[in-house]
């Protein structure tokens, strides 16, 4: 169920002045406008705003909305506050379940449906609602704006691809998806999930949804576009005489032949072993040499150290 | 000989109309205040693709949501424009150059 206390929506306290709920509503409507903000929740509150300034902007339905609460639309108009309130008591909550309904049928009866060129400083309710509750006096049925939400991906989801589900929205119109992600999106990719945006009125057509992939940091892996970089530890002798190793990918081991005179920082490339790009190359892998020695030696393992330190001439410092 | 026959790519005032579901006055005046871009061939005829019905309701959608004028609508979508590029080109910048 909806909130229903409007002031609460508008975010204004219940003695707010006329002047104050109008500024809290356009304030709140250039944020949550769905043209304005893309976030599928904004439509709803967009909606909730709406209606509440629909009935707080105008005194006499402000008057009977403080006085009957968010039913008062099913109130007769010359009801007695007092003597509602008590029969109320006695019906208990089944008026109450029918007030959105009711609240909503309320919203497109009576009033103005001017739909002028010029367009006043005033604004009128009806151009207001007509937009959104089904458009009356001169507009037709309008389809639903896009909408943009970001999902957070594992970079061997996006790597591999696959079936997700997302939770769209909020409140009432909360809905799950069932998404196919393709294998190898990248960071800030777009996925348009045709038909799933903002609704139209009278039956319009939705607008798009566009789900931005943001790929999550990963422990190991560092992604560069479609390059995946991975860093490849080596023993000082390993990188000195060159050896075989492997090295993790998305996708599993792979081996890496690592050169003899490999100095950290050098950058070992597995051609096409980065993202897959759907019908084109994917990307690359590289592997980033770096030089580890234990912490501590154990004694022959120091002997030889020395024994190399008096031996070698190379000077690490040396500038060629 | 036997020729498929196709959906025309554009549509012309009417049609253009009809499916926005306005009147094709107010369609013409949305071309004349350069809210909504239309081709004019030699008779001086106007034509639109189906694509452009997206914008149209978003200028119903800003207009009646804002109770904005249509010279001030026109302005809304120019910024939103503006605005999306810019996001756009930010996306980019930090894909490419944020580790």
């Amino acid at each position: 169920m909806a909130d229903q206390d409007f002031y609460r929506i508008l975010g204004v306290p219940s003695t707010a002045s006329q002047e104050e709920i109008q500024r809290a509503y356009r304030r709140l409507a250039r944020e949550n406008h769905p043209d304005v903000n893309r976030d599928p929740a904004a439509e709803d509150r967009f909606k909730d705003i709406s209606e509440a300034y629909s009935v707080l902007s105008d005194p006499q339905t402000r008057r009977r909305y403080d006085a009957f609460g968010p039913d008062f639309r099913q109130v007769p108009e010359d009801a007695d506050p007092e003597t509602w309130r008590r029969a109320r008591a006695g019906a208990g909550a089944g008026a109450r379940s029918r007030a959105g309904a009711g609240a909503r049928a309320g919203a497109g009866q009576g009033g103005r449906t001017s739909f002028g060129f010029g367009g006043g400083d005033d604004i009128d309710l009806d151009d207001l609602l007509g937009g959104l509750f089904g458009g009356r006096g001169g507009w037709g049925p309008v389809p639903g704006a896009d909408q943009s939400a970001e999902i957070e991906l594992a970079l061997e989801d996006a790597y591999h691809g696959g079936r997700r589900t997302v939770t769209i929205g909020s409140g009432k119109t909360q809905r799950t998806l069932e998404v196919t992600i393709p294998p190898g999106v990248t960071d800030g990719q777009r996925i348009r999930l045709a038909g799933q945006g903002g609704r139209g009125s009278d039956g319009a057509q939705a607008g798009d949804l566009y789900l931005v992939a943001r790929i999550a940091p990963h422990r190991i892996f560092r992604l560069d576009g479609r390059d995946i970089h991975v860093e490849l530890r080596l023993a000082p002798w390993e990188a000195a005489l060159g050896t075989s190793v492997a090295v993790p990918t998305p996708d599993g081991e792979a081996k890496v032949t690592v050169p003899a005179g490999t100095s950290s920082g050098r950058r070992l490339r597995l051609r096409g072993r980065g993202m897959p790009r759907p019908r084109g190359t994917p990307g690359d892998l590289y592997a980033e040499a770096r030089i580890m020695v234990p912490s501590k030696l154990s004694d022959p393992e120091r002997e030889l150290f020395e024994q190399l330190a008096a031996t070698s001439d190379f000077d690490p410092r040396r500038r060629r | 000989m036997t020729y498929a026959v196709v959906r025309a790519p554009r549509l012309d005032l009417e049609e253009f109309a009809a499916a926005a579901g306005l009147h094709p006055e107010l369609v013409s005046r949305l071309v004349a205040l350069g809210i909504i871009d239309a081709a004019r061939d030699s008779a001086g005829r106007l034509w639109f693709s189906r694509s452009q019905l997206g914008d149209v309701a978003r200028v119903q959608r800003l207009r009646a949501g804002f109770a904005l004028n249509y010279a001030a609508t026109g302005l809304v979508i120019d910024l939103l424009d503006r605005i999306a590029v810019l996001e756009a080109a930010m996306r980019r910048r930090a894909r490419l150059g944020g580790h």
